[in-house]
């Protein structure tokens, strides 16, 4: 698999093959994303949706094939229940903004999970914050499942909106999104599903799951930066004002007021992310290529993989539950604080993370200030495990 | 184990890192100083006790790496019994030493073997925060006061 990946043909600056254990920071990129993102700017590069020339309607044209692309993906009804956005972090705070704050009012309250990355957590904290709204954060139960009693009893007092992770980023807990939401739409409470560390690893089905929203980002699925996609269904989207206004988004436009395209055009306001946009779906089409059961499959293997390996090691604390989890391992190993540890791989080739991973609520819920973490992508192997470990070896040892 | 790492974490840094000398807190201390790396939760607490500009007691606790806790461990040799204005000159040495621009190689800048243990932060640019966190916290908090 690593052959589709140009940058595992290459060496680190010290000389190693690169063990890449990060992919849910951000994946690798397949050849095919990249040659389809060059061959764009060197071949048929324009902006969408304004010129009538070639290539700006060819351009055109390719940013709404995605955009069906990625409806089909997720499974939505509609090509126009798909916006494009900068990413998984824009797409919530655009909901955060434009949908549920302006039915907030001083006493409301908006739920999130303790899991939750910051991105999934902030854009609600300070609208709450604005409004005078209390963010109910919802408790995970002792291995790190969300405990869904009190989470609905939080729903039944009459919450405005729930905002959940369907894979956390630390625990790499995978929540029963489907059952979450139909019981949070027992309360009349809409949710939003941050998918960011689901879509390169197994199905999204929005029907299936019946999320009102569901955001995630190009650069975790083998696509490039800067490009992520907000869905959300029609009578929804519709009904948001836009978090930005400008060109592109406009139907008309006088010195007293203006009017605005339908969805999903009037919330991707200024030149949109083109090239980023028609990567993306090199990278879907790549994604589906291979099969996301296959991929499920192989990294599902891997983790439980992982975590036998890393359990066998006394000096090693595994955080989190061990079913149902998606390919991320955080841990810590005694005594080792997780930036020597990270320094320390480094030096081998081996890229891990260390830190808070953007979750500091969680962290303070494991009562650690960082954790190692490991995750993985269809390019990972159980030799970039065994190295993994190896170095888990060595480095105990020297530290100690 | 290559030589870049064991230059990183020589001899005394990890055992600067373990060393408690230092280690608790003061109830009457004249300056209480939070250090904290926003980017990786490693956090300090500096207790200083001030006479005359004098550094007449130092203690620390909280959470970081082996870099940070040894560079901590060495901040409060460095000014323990130091007047405020002599200390000075040991941070900037200091700040040198870890600083990968700086046109001084370490060796010219000071001969203190426990300042000098840092100097491979030059190379680990990354680790560098690590190595400063609690000298820039003083600093910042020194200036301030």
């Amino acid at each position: 698999m690593t052959n589709h990946f140009p940058i595992f043909s290459k060496h680190t600056p010290l000389g190693q093959p690169l063990i890449y254990l990060d992919s849910a920071a951000s994946t690798q990129k397949p050849q095919v994303v990249i040659d389809t993102i060059t061959d764009f700017y060197t071949n048929e590069y324009a902006s969408t949706g304004r010129g009538s020339y070639w290539p700006a309607n060819a351009a055109s044209a390719k940013y709404e094939q995605v955009r069906h692309q990625v409806a089909s993906f997720l499974n939505a009804k509609s090509d126009r229940e798909i916006v494009f956005t900068s990413g998984t972090t824009d797409a919530i705070n655009k909901v955060a903004r434009s949908f549920v704050y302006p039915t907030l009012s001083p006493g409301d309250c908006v739920v999130t999970t303790t899991m939750e990355h910051h991105s999934n957590y902030l854009p609600w904290q300070q609208i709450c914050k604005e409004k005078k709204c209390e963010l109910v954060v919802a408790p995970l139960n002792q291995n790190g499942i969300l405990n869904t009693l009190a989470l609905e009893a939080q729903l039944a007092k009459g919450a405005k909106f729930l905002a959940l992770t369907a894979v956390s980023n630390v625990l790499g807990t995978q929540n029963d999104v489907t059952a979450i939401v139909s019981l949070a739409h027992q309360y009349d409470v809409p949710v939003l599903v941050d998918a960011a560390q689901a879509v390169a690893h197994y199905t999204i089905d929005v029907q299936a799951w019946d999320c009102d929203f569901l955001v995630f980002s190009g650069h975790k699925c083998y696509g490039s930066t800067g490009v992520g996609v907000l869905y959300g269904k029609t009578d929804y989207l519709a009904e948001m004002q836009p978090a930005n206004y400008g060109g592109g988004m406009v139907q008309k436009v006088n010195t007293i007021d203006s009017s605005f395209r339908p969805i999903p055009h009037k919330h991707e306001a200024g030149t949109p992310n083109v090239a980023g946009v028609i990567g993306l779906g090199a990278a879907l089409e790549f994604l589906q290529k291979k099969g996301l059961e296959n991929v499920y499959e192989h990294e599902q293997a891997l983790t439980v993989y992982a975590l036998n390996q890393l359990a066998a090691m006394d000096s090693v604390t595994i955080y989190g539950s061990v079913e149902q989890r998606g390919p991320v391992i955080s841990f810590n190993l005694d005594g080792v604080h997780p930036h020597d540890l990270s320094t320390f791989l480094n030096e081998q080739g081996i890229c891990i993370r260390a830190g808070h991973h953007c979750a500091q609520p969680l962290m303070q819920w494991l009562d650690v200030a960082a954790t190692a973490r490991v995750s993985f992508g269809m390019y990972n192997t159980k030799v970039d495990i065994d190295q993994l470990v190896a170095g888990l070896k060595s480095a105990y040892q020297f530290f100690r | 184990m290559n030589e870049r790492i064991k230059a990183l974490y020589k001899t005394h840094i990890i055992e600067k890192a373990k060393d408690e000398t230092h280690t608790g807190q003061l109830t009457d201390a004249t300056h209480v100083i939070e250090a904290y790396n926003p980017l990786c939760g490693d956090q300090f607490t500096l207790y200083l006790k001030v006479e005359d500009d004098v550094v007449k007691e130092l203690k620390f606790n909280g959470y970081g790496c082996s870099i940070s806790k040894a560079s901590t461990a060495v901040l409060a040799e460095s000014i323990l019994g130091k007047s405020l204005t002599d200390f000075g000159k040991v941070w900037s040495d200091f700040m040198e030493i870890v600083n990968e621009n700086a046109k001084a190689s370490p060796e010219q800048i000071s001969n203190n073997e426990y300042l000098l243990a840092f100097a491979a932060a030059r190379e680990f640019p990354e680790r560098k925060t690590c190595a400063t966190l609690s000298w820039e916290a003083l600093a910042k908090a020194l200036i301030t006061h």
